[in-house]
């Protein structure tokens, strides 16, 4: 392949990359202050009686610093690719070198934020297995560079040999304005809203922290009183309420959904998929198929109705789990045909589905009605002596049964498949999760056993792999050692490298 | 090397409740009184300065049942843990390494040698006096919850992780 560009020697970033750069101070800045610069704006005309002049000079003074920043980061950041390495020298006052191994670079993926898509520069975002520290974005380079530096991270490490980026190739996936539309009415509502309401309540409590400090409070207070007394008298307003929260689950799934993957497309290359997608900032994400720790197939009632499910890759982390959720690369809308053919390029699953379902043993389920019933046991005790009435004990008509359904779901849902090398994990409750591993991606294994599974003869089964733990909760203790020991045997026997 | 441990050769599929666990050394019975005491004299110091100048005299009264509690409280500990360390146990084979605990809630790990990222070995101060060390397996992901062996002679935890060292760069 002749490439244009070698990278042998220190290069910079497009010097478009001072504009991007100085975009994001600005924006930093603005994310920082925002409440100051609402203030400021409400009381101009004070600041103007003081002398606007000063305020102006100030004002240009922070946006030239901030400039002269973007220049000098810059200017102090290079990068090369020396011996299956690649270099970077970074930072203004604390200089930095860092140098990663080929092998370690996980994925290499690009990145167009509003500003970069309109003066025509990608963000070349390089992620490793390591520690959070060492991932690398060069925040401008042209089209033809990028490519051209991914082509040679990829072409000399172990993976992607034959790396080629054919434009004309078709998207085995692709997902128009229509399919996105039906993934968003199919979401799980009730969590969007839920975490609306998170994201809101944070806001407000900033809202009311600052407004308590300049000693407004008592009227923001009196305002909210006088809304909840409103609601409680009039059924209404209670109606209506309903009805604007119904509307706002479903509208922030869609600004969600669409947001994160708008014009969704993903292509399936002989070792890797490239997933684009994005509305304000686009994303191209190559996922090489040897680094897929495990796929979870993802479905609810709904979206089986129109066909449709999602599928989550996860990949190697390292630290916590949860602060890198980023790394979870998740298509939406995959209809039956795209899940089969993702699920066969990554592994042969004919064997999988085809072997028995093993449930977990009647203990789970035992287990489960027996903490959930002393909770709600506890729960209307609680209550009952708050309320020092009996009326509200005909709401157990009702709870009662739906718990019992739930439990049933839950237990149903609860099983696995094993073959010789590949492990299937089923659960949820009314969404159903499909979690496939090859089990010699498997890090350590643990079983489990408090004395009273030990009476029944079952035990729960921890499978770590390098994203994440797999739980199997109590199964038959033949089952799991004999599991256990295959895992073992698999893991200890291969010679393919799980990363 | 290899004979010092005894380990049993992976040829066929390896069978978990066929291997013989080894104890921990029992010197680390001391090394768990002392910790414990270290940490339980503090609250009760804590209990009896309250007692004598804080408390009003309501709650005196009732101080029987406050120290009964706190009693209670030790000797549960105390059972808990004396009880728990028979059933700390490790062992070694040629391919991976197990560790065995807990009373109410039994765990079992094994960590097979080709997905061990580090090794690590450990002498934490009060372990030091009796000459007992701890050693540390971390594989990828999620590091928290990889394997530990506590209580095991300075000499054998250095060995362990020599005899792992090794294996890992085979």
């Amino acid at each position: 392949m002749n490439n244009p560009f070698n990278f042998s020697n220190f290069t910079r970033q497009s010097p478009k990359g001072i504009f991007v750069i100085y975009t994001n101070l600005l924006f930093k800045g603005i994310k920082v202050t925002w409440f100051l610069l609402i203030l400021i704006i409400k009381d101009f005309s004070k600041i103007k009686e003081l002398g606007a002049t000063y305020f102006y000079l100030g004002l240009g003074a922070v946006l030239l610093f901030l400039l002269i920043r973007a220049y000098l980061t810059y200017k102090n950041f290079q990068f090369k690719v020396e011996n299956n390495h690649f270099i970077l020298k970074s930072g203004v006052l604390k200089k930095t070198n860092t140098a990663i191994p080929f092998h370690r670079i996980q994925n290499i993926n690009f990145k167009q934020n509003i500003i970069q898509q309109i003066i025509c520069v990608f963000e070349v975002s390089i992620e490793t297995a390591g520690s959070s520290d060492t991932e690398i974005a060069i925040k401008a380079l042209s089209l033809s560079k990028a490519k051209a530096l991914k082509e040679i991270i990829s072409k000399n490490s172990e993976f992607g040999k034959e790396f080629i980026t054919n434009d004309n190739s078709k998207p085995f996936v692709r997902i128009g304005f229509l399919e996105l539309f039906k993934v968003s009415l199919t979401e799980n509502h009730l969590q969007n809203l839920f975490l609306f309401f998170a994201v809101l309540l944070g806001f407000y409590q900033q809202i009311e922290q600052i407004v308590d400090s300049l000693g407004k409070a008592d009227s923001l207070d009196g305002f909210i009183e006088a809304k909840t007394n409103s609601v409680s008298t009039s059924f209404l307003f209670i109606f209506i309420l309903l009805i604007a929260l119904i509307i706002i689950a479903f509208l922030s799934s869609f600004v969600r959904i669409f947001l994160v993957h708008f014009n969704l497309s993903a292509y399936l290359k002989e070792d890797s998929f490239e997933i684009n997608q994005g509305l304000l900032t686009k994303k191209t994400i190559v996922l090489k198929k040897q680094k897929v720790q495990n796929i979870t197939i993802s479905t609810n009632p709904f979206k089986k109705l129109v066909g449709i499910s999602f599928i989550t890759f996860k990949q190697a982390v390292s630290g916590e789990i949860n602060k890198k959720k980023n790394k979870l690369i998740r298509i939406v809308g995959c209809k039956k045909e795209q899940v089969e053919l993702i699920k066969e390029s990554l592994f042969s699953v004919d064997e999988i589905e085809n072997s028995e379902k093993k449930f977990s043993n009647n203990y789970y389920k035992r287990r489960l009605l027996l903490i959930t019933f002393s909770m709600l046991t506890v729960l209307y005790v609680v209550l009952y002596f708050i309320l020092n009435e009996t009326t509200f004990l005909y709401s157990l008509i009702l709870v009662v049964p739906l718990i019992l359904f739930l439990i049933i779901k839950k237990v149903k849902k609860r099983y696995y498949k094993i073959t010789d090398s590949m492990l299937l994990v089923s659960k949820g409750v009314f969404e159903a999760h499909l979690t496939y591993l090859e089990i010699f991606k498997v890090q350590n294994i643990k079983m489990k056993q408090t004395i009273f599974q030990e009476r029944s003869n079952v035990t729960d089964l921890i499978l770590q792999t390098a994203s994440g733990k797999i739980k199997i909760p109590s199964i038959d203790i033949e089952d799991a050692i004999k599991i256990y020991n295959h895992t073992l045997y698999k893991v200890e026997t291969s010679k393919t490298s799980w990363m | 090397m290899t004979d010092f441990f005894q380990n049993i050769a992976v040829t066929t599929l390896p069978d978990i409740t066929e291997i013989k666990f080894k104890n921990i050394d029992k010197n680390y019975l001391k090394v768990i009184l002392i910790s414990f005491l270290l940490i339980f004299s503090p609250f009760l110091t804590g209990l009896i300065l309250l007692d004598q100048f804080v408390f009003p005299e309501e709650i005196k009264e009732n101080m029987i049942f406050i120290y009964s509690g706190f009693i209670v409280l030790f000797v549960y500990g105390l059972l808990h843990l004396l009880l728990g360390l028979p059933k700390r146990k490790y062992a070694l084979r040629e391919k991976d390494i197990s560790y065995k605990s807990g009373l109410f809630v039994k765990k079992t790990t094994t960590v097979p040698f080709s997905r061990i990222q580090h090794v690590e070995t450990d002498e934490k101060p009060i372990s030091r006096l009796f000459g007992l060390a701890s050693l540390s397996v971390y594989t990828a992901g999620d590091s928290s919850d990889d394997l530990e062996i506590n209580g095991i002679t300075i000499e054998t935890a250095l060995q362990i992780k020599e005899f792992i060292s090794i294996k890992i760069n085979e």
